[in-house]
């Protein structure tokens, strides 16, 4: 089963394409603090020095003489730990709405798709940044807020591939198995709808990183930790006269989306039974 | 005898919007260990809900409202939710018509026979699996190593029953419920099943319900068979007797419509002129009665109850029951065939 997604993923130029980005950004996150161990917030060397003007700054300094390329490694590290874990919490959350609703229907579904749709007619961005400027902001207040903020279509979908499973043979032949509702729901309906969360939680994945980078521009981000929003933000005032300091970041951010965006896609065709016979 | 499953007025109804519709009604049998009853009658008969309500999956809109399901001595319908768990897939276990959707698409029968195990029985994961391995093997799958790793859709029709049978018998039951096991399958697997659910009933002495409605089946497989005629049992009978005797307009007719060697080329097939009354809007009276050529005043206002026959005392010992207050005289069953003039 797993061994036919995976042929699927690598025949798929685009999910190719994805995972030799995120392999990249991987890389950069892991390996340059070898190479940069310096301080991103230290004054390294002369303020404004473009890319390529002193081999010491290979990606140039910003108006206080911080050194960029330190600083794009942290915002690496930053925008792949904020990704991955509100994404899992997206999707934790996600699927404990949607699959009780959608197992167990009646007022257990009305109860939790109404505090749904509550979280769905707030406008997402708007509600993380209030839930970081009340609780102090940090990596962890960043994550767990756009963890909260995103889990609502995830929510929708499990509950919907829940209803459709939950009539389906084989999990009444797992009933007369003598099977309780926890296993039932873990081992027969979970495993059965997990393909599109998947693909969900990979384009969660981008969209994170992308709030998490505009949290940092707004002066939102972690104070102790350099990341790509906090960069551009840091560089909005010089966009003119030193245009590489927000487009540095502004370029990893892209390339980050869309190597997400890219492997969501892939996953998409690999995971969906019904695109396979084209 | 001893009775393994004994239903008692078991009555099971649906709230629709529409109204309620009474799919079980007063409807007794049992079953002894060792022994096959098999539950026939035309889809719609409530032969399906009836094994749901002994396995109590009978979710809303629909509820058991009445009577009791004697298993062992005990009755189900008094159980808690984890009593009746654990009498599920370990004391009653239940096949399916159609193997391919009983089997979850995503995991290989092999984990899937494990997990059933596992379900009641404390073993390792190492230990079920060998177990699994030694069921798929008595069940007659060949390679069995190789096949236990297989996943449902993998496997030809007759080969999923069988992996099927191997997991609803992975922890020994004392009664197996088969809901038209054969269905879906050709008929030479089907013989092969039904003589493989004869083997492993000799083997263990298990009872068995075989839910069908082809009456070709019912005479190989069961000792006895109770025909539903919507939602009510009409006729319950050891299967010489039944077949040979029936007492009942309707098992008559069900038996005229397949003994179809006896008619000379040309004529049209016998058939129960009619439909099946729809249980939304219960008639009053025998819900046969509008089909029946031996209709009588009575037959429009009280139901018959399901009495035990005296009658015909050819066959001694045999306890015989039908519903019907004028039930056929066995040697002048009235055919309801029509005539090519008509």
């Amino acid at each position: 089963m797993y061994r036919i997604i995976l042929e699927h993923i690598l025949q798929n130029r685009a999910a190719i394409a994805g995972l030799l980005l995120l392999v990249a950004v991987i890389l950069i996150a892991v390996l340059g603090s070898f190479y940069l161990p310096g301080d991103p917030w230290e004054m390294a060397n002369a303020p404004m020095l473009w890319p390529g003007d002193d081999p010491d700054s290979p990606l140039g300094t910003d108006i206080m003489g911080r050194d960029i390329a330190t600083g794009m490694v942290s915002g690496a590290k930053v925008s792949l730990l904020v990704g991955f874990a509100s994404a899992f919490i997206s999707a934790l959350v996600g699927i404990t709405f949607g699959a009780l609703g959608g197992f167990y229907r009646g007022w257990v579904d009305a109860f939790l798709m109404r505090i749904t749709e509550l979280f769905q007619t707030v406008p997402q961005f708007v509600l993380a940044v209030v839930l970081v400027a009340v609780f102090k902001p940090s990596v962890v207040t960043a994550v767990f807020a756009i963890g909260i903020v995103s889990w609502p279509p995830t929510a929708r979908l499990v509950r919907s591939a829940f209803l459709v499973l939950r009539e389906r043979e084989f999990v009444l032949a797992a009933r007369t198995l003598g099977m309780s509702d926890p296993r039932l729901i873990l081992t027969q309906l979970l495993p059965n709808a997990l393909p599109p969360v998947i693909v969900i939680s990979a384009l969660n994945i981008a969209t994170a990183i992308l709030t998490e980078a505009s949290l940092s521009f707004l002066g939102l981000g972690d104070p102790n930790v350099m990341s790509w929003g906090t960069i551009i933000g840091n560089g909005r005032e010089q966009v003119v006269d030193a245009w590489y300091i927000c487009g540095i970041p502004g370029i990893a951010i892209l390339v980050v989306v869309l190597a997400f965006n890219l492997l969501g896609e892939g996953l998409n065709d690999a995971l969906n039974p019904q695109l396979h016979k084209r | 005898m001893s009775e393994l499953l004994s239903v008692h007025k078991l009555a099971t109804c649906f709230h629709s919007r529409r109204g309620i519709i009474r799919a079980v009604d007063e409807v007794s049998f049992s079953i002894a260990a060792g022994e096959t009853l098999a539950l026939v009658g035309e889809s719609g008969s409530g032969k399906s809900v009836t094994a749901a309500s002994i396995l109590r999956l009978i979710s809303a809109p629909g509820r058991i409202e009445g009577g009791e399901i004697l298993f062992q001595g005990q009755d189900l319908l008094k159980l808690g939710t984890a009593a009746i768990r654990q009498i599920r897939g370990n004391r009653i276990a239940m096949i399916f018509q159609e193997p391919l959707s009983a089997f979850n698409p995503v995991q290989s029968i092999g984990t899937q026979i494990v997990e059933a195990i596992r379900l009641h029985r404390k073993v390792s994961r190492k230990q079920a699996f060998e177990q699994a391995v030694t069921l798929l093997e008595r069940m007659g799958i060949p390679s069995p190593a190789q096949r236990v790793h297989e996943f449902p859709h993998r496997l030809s029709g007759g080969m999923r029953q069988r992996a099927m049978i191997a997991m609803a018998l992975s922890c020994e039951p004392d009664l197996l419920i088969a809901d038209e096991p054969t269905t879906a399958l050709d008929v030479t697997t089907q013989a092969q099943i039904l003589e493989l659910l004869k083997e492993l009933q000799a083997a263990n002495g298990m009872g068995m319900l075989l839910i069908t409605h082809d009456l070709g089946m019912v005479a190989e497989t069961a000792h006895r068979a109770a025909v539903m005629y919507a939602g009510r049992v009409v006729e319950e009978g050891s299967i010489d007797r039944l077949f040979t005797a029936a007492r009942h307009p309707y098992t008559a007719g069900l038996l005229a419509s397949v003994n179809i060697e006896a008619l000379a080329p040309g004529t049209k097939l016998p058939e129960i002129p009619g439909s099946a009354p729809s249980l939304l809007n219960p008639v009053q009276g025998c819900a046969f009665a509008e089909r029946c050529n031996a209709r009588h005043a009575l037959c429009d206002k009280q139901t018959p109850p399901l009495a035990t026959d005296t009658e015909p005392e050819s066959f001694p010992g045999s306890r015989h029951r039908v519903a019907c207050f004028l039930p056929a005289r066995p040697d002048a069953i009235p055919l309801p065939v029509e005539s090519e003039a008509a």
